[in-house]
């Protein structure tokens, strides 16, 4: 997890201008790498719910985490696609655009930020706990 | 030493912050985030040195390590806030002591890069490897972080008495 909001982070903060941008071909096995570890982050996820489900599906800061989580990834899936379109689409791509930079950085950094304070409040605000009987 | 980390946290308000209702949680939350800008900015420049990205200049990656460093000190504020609200727990959890011993690790082998290779990183042309110490470093930095994360989620699970420190 903390891999895969990194190398968001990184993206936005490439999108807001403090470095130079990562938005390129060259980023494209970091790409590769951060779709893996989410991939990770699914399989664990997953067996999360199904030791704990009621904890979970009975809370909606977990639904809050599951969009946040889902915008987030959105949004870094179109910024690749951007990236390994570039030559075949002549209009410019998402996060080339000036107009769309910053507020495409914001929006990835408050998903991110939302993902991470759900998931962590997800311990502190469940009303119900039963383990699931596979457990 | 249990009770001088227990004076220090009741006479600057944190111990009654981090047992307000939402304390612990907002503390875990901005830790999290620390170690994320951690692992997102001297996590991506270290795998950068280990080869991914070729073409992606070094010295533009190495833009984000203060941003990593603004990370590191978040966690370093609220990795006290929870030492000291609960230093019983901490101190002799294995965990703890293991993930302490990664950070300074960690801590060793930035002090090694900044004194060793750091110019001669920032300077080599983007589509050319670093040398090998500097290949080393960057394994040996994200295995530590790695290291120290893997220890802190397991901290919880070697709380005190349940599972001793078997050294202390």
């Amino acid at each position: 997890m903390a891999f895969v909001v990194g190398v968001n982070l990184a993206l936005a903060f490439s999108l807001l201008g403090l470095i130079p941008s990562l938005l390129n071909k060259r980023f494209e096995l970091f790409f590769t790498l951060h779709w893996w570890a989410v991939g990770l982050i699914f399989i664990s996820g997953v067996a999360l719910l199904i030791a704990y489900p009621a904890k979970a599906l009975t809370n909606p800061v977990f639904f809050l985490k599951f969009m946040a989580l889902s915008a987030g990834l959105l949004i870094t899936r179109r910024l690749q696609h951007s990236v390994s379109g570039q030559a075949a689409n002549p209009k410019p791509p998402l996060g080339d655009q000036r107009s769309n930079r910053i507020p495409t950085a914001f929006v990835m950094l408050v998903c991110w930020v939302v993902t991470i304070g759900a998931g962590r409040f997800l311990a502190y605000t469940h009303s119900v706990l039963l383990a699931s009987r596979y457990f | 030493m249990e009770q001088a980390l227990l004076t220090f946290s009741h006479g600057t308000g944190i111990f009654d912050f981090m047992h307000s209702p939402w304390g612990w949680p907002v503390a875990e939350s901005l830790h999290f985030f620390g170690l994320s800008l951690l692992i997102g900015t001297v996590g991506v420049f270290d795998l950068r040195m280990l080869g991914l990205g070729s073409g992606i200049a070094y010295r533009h990656l190495h833009r984000l390590v203060p941003i990593g460093v603004l990370g590191y000190l978040i966690n370093l504020v609220t990795g006290t806030m929870f030492l000291t609200s609960a230093p019983d727990q901490y101190l002799y959890n294995p965990a703890f002591q293991t993930k302490l011993g990664f950070m300074l690790l960690a801590g060793c082998n930035v002090f090694w890069f900044y004194t060793t290779c750091s110019t001669e990183v920032r300077t080599t042309s983007d589509s050319l490897p670093v040398s090998g110490r500097a290949k080393l470093i960057g394994t040996v930095s994200l295995l530590a972080w790695c290291a120290v994360i893997v220890c802190g989620r397991l901290i919880t699970y070697y709380r005190p008495p349940y599972h001793w420190c078997f050294w202390c």
